[in-house]
């Protein structure tokens, strides 16, 4: 214990050099922490948006598409149509409920401003299909959509732009000069898992986008909610089956739709954060090793400048095992306090992380004091050549060191 | 180590020899020397310099090993003994005292005297204690927070005596302790280690050049080119 206080004792008598050289440690410390947490606020984000869509959800998409996932919205072909969602809402005993979709972008006016954004032609029950909720108003039902009625639902975010403050919901606006009147208000829903923002769209009846605005008769997708999560992959197939069946898809031929299920989407980009994470900490690792092998420059400095130091020690009685513990004792404090403060930095940094970028970075508890642990282990073990030639100086020559 | 009465530790070197080898080349510096040093006795050794007289006192102080032949401490031979053993032996029955001092740099006076018993895991506040006693003996009893950049010649090797007597050895080992002092400081810096010894009885080796220091000692040896000059 009195050697700990020793080594403890030499760092302080050289206390620059002691900040100097911990100071990798701190930048390699601070730099795992916030890089791990800042991958870790990816994964949650991922995981919330697609927790937003529903775990239930499945996305079918027209056209053929490469097996990679995460294309969703990308078909371009033309095949899916109304009957389709309204067979696999019919037919498909594990899905619950369905819709068809389609969108396109379009100039959105109000009297007092106006607002470039989606939108998006659903059907009446999308709604529920997306598990997602009204803030004001209602929704269109089954004689808006049959009589392609001009009403409108807006997203939070369109909203506030076209009327500020002010209710909208019973107003008009405009959506490329015809007019639409507002009859509901969507709650904030946040990013979806392909970056764009939900809050962002106008949603009408698809008969009304199909034939006044886009003159087409097909959708773009149509979202299946399965019965519950366990229910999704029987729900998949039994969606595959039909459409096969109605689009005539020969046994074994390559059909002209895709199913997604949000599940898998959602374990892909679980995996692809992952693999961020390991990824930033094994970047922020080294720098952690660069600062390892700054202690190691300055102790075997430090050793040959206190070579005749040592000398005196050994010969008033130090063992080797004393020297070898001073010099451990100095790398191992080294190591450790500047890890301390890298963690308490680290913490800091993901605090200002959160407050001024808004990144739901967690804190790693765990992982910190896993990474000052390390550090520890990594200054000891750098400290350990330095401290063993230490040792085995011999007393005589260092004594007459110069 | 057998003890009786008399607190001083005898050495015997026993036919030793310490060659150096330096990039190939043999340099012995000690071709042979057989000495017995009595307990209590204050034997000076002299020679010129690089006659093998500092070689003579590490090997009996077991900072160094011999090449051949072996150093007893009483009856026990403790050349052959490995590194950490004979730290012991040099913690709890040799003090030394250099020619130029050798006290640690950044390091106060007390700290320097405590150092010894440090290593013998003796409690802070008895270390403290005995440190303040032994620098109150050799004269440095109001120096002990300055640091040994801060002292004279004489006083650094003051604290040097003080740290050597710190636990108590049996032996105690003074290679010039005059040598880098003016006349004043030197004799007494001689007259307290003298002093020191007649008290206590220890054991004193002493080596240096100048024939008026030896002239103090109980016996003188004279070591020429690595051999003993007559007894």
């Amino acid at each position: 214990m009195l050697l700990v206080f020793l080594g403890l004792k030499a760092l302080l008598r050289n206390p620059y050099r002691s900040i100097l050289t911990s100071l990798g440690i701190v930048i390699g410390v601070l730099s795992v922490i916030v890089l791990v947490s800042i991958g870790l606020g990816a994964k949650a984000l991922v995981l919330q948006s697609i927790q937003n869509l529903g775990p239930n959800l499945l996305v079918v998409i027209p056209g053929s598409v490469t097996d990679s996932g995460a294309q969703v919205g990308g078909g371009t072909d033309t095949t899916l149509t109304v009957d389709d969602a309204q067979a696999i809402r019919e037919d498909c005993p594990d899905v619950w409920n369905a819709s068809g979709a389609l969108r396109t972008a379009a100039q959105v006016q109000s009297p007092q401003s106006n607002w470039s954004t989606v939108i998006l032609g659903a059907e009446p029950n999308y709604l529920p299909v997306r598990d997602w909720h009204l803030a004001h108003g209602g929704f269109f039902g089954p004689e808006e959509e049959a009589s392609a009625a001009r009403v409108a639902v807006l997203g939070r975010l369109v909203a506030s732009r076209l009327f500020g403050l002010s209710n909208p919901v019973g107003k008009f606006i405009q959506i490329n000069h015809s007019p639409f009147r507002v009859i509901g208000i969507l709650s904030s829903k946040g990013q979806s898992p392909m970056g764009m923002n939900q809050d962002d769209m106008v949603v009408i009846p698809l008969s009304t986008l199909q034939s006044q605005i886009m003159g087409v008769t097909y959708v773009g997708v149509i979202l299946a909610a399965a019965g519950s999560p366990d229910r999704v992959d029987d729900a998949k197939r039994e969606i595959r089956d039909l459409l096969r069946l109605r689009h005539h898809i020969p046994p074994g031929g390559r059909p002209d739709f895709d199913i997604q299920a949000l599940s898998d989407i959602a374990r892909t980009a679980n995996r692809l954060s992952l693999i961020l994470t390991v990824l930033l900490a094994l970047i922020a690792s080294i720098s952690l090793f660069v600062g390892g092998i700054g202690i190691l420059n300055i102790m075997l400095v430090s050793v040959r400048e206190r070579t005749r130091e040592i000398g005196i020690r050994m010969a008033i009685g130090a063992r080797p095992r004393d020297i070898l513990l001073q010099f451990l004792t100095e790398s191992a404090a080294l190591s450790f306090f500047g890890g301390l403060a890298g963690g308490v930095f680290g913490i800091l940094s993901i605090l200002a992380i959160r407050s001024f970028l808004g990144w739901p970075a967690p804190i790693p508890w765990e992982g910190s004091l896993l990474t000052v642990a390390g550090a520890t282990i990594l200054g000891i073990l750098f400290g350990l050549y330095p401290a063993w030639r230490a040792s085995r100086l011999d007393p005589m020559e260092a004594l007459r060191y110069e | 180590m057998q003890e009786d009465d008399r607190p001083g530790l005898s050495v015997r070197l026993d036919a030793v020899t310490k060659i150096y080898f330096v990039s190939g080349e043999e340099l012995p510096a000690i071709r042979g020397i057989t000495l017995s040093i009595d307990k209590g006795e204050a034997l000076a050794v002299v020679g010129s310099s690089g006659s093998g007289k500092s070689t003579l006192l590490h090997l009996s102080g077991l900072l160094d090993r011999p090449t051949t032949g072996a150093v007893f401490y009483g009856d026990r031979r403790v050349d052959h003994l490995p590194a950490s053993d004979r730290a012991v032996l040099r913690n709890r029955s040799v003090g030394f005292v250099f020619q130029n001092f050798q006290l640690i740099p950044r390091t106060t006076a007390i700290e320097n005297v405590e150092m010894p018993l440090l290593y013998r895991g003796v409690s802070a506040r008895e270390r403290r204690e005995r440190a303040r006693e032994l620098l109150t003996s050799v004269g440095m009893g109001d120096r002990e927070r300055h640091f040994s950049s801060q002292l004279s010649g004489g006083q650094q090797q003051r604290v040097a005596i003080a740290r050597a007597l710190a636990a108590s050895p049996g032996l105690l080992l003074a290679d010039e302790p005059t040598g880098n002092l003016d006349s004043r400081s030197a004799s007494s810096v001689l007259e307290l280690l003298l002093g020191i010894q007649e008290r206590s009885r220890m054991t004193l080796v002493l080596v240096t050049h100048d024939a008026e220091v030896a002239r103090f000692a109980t016996r003188t040896v004279r070591v020429r080119d690595g051999l003993l000059e007559g007894s």
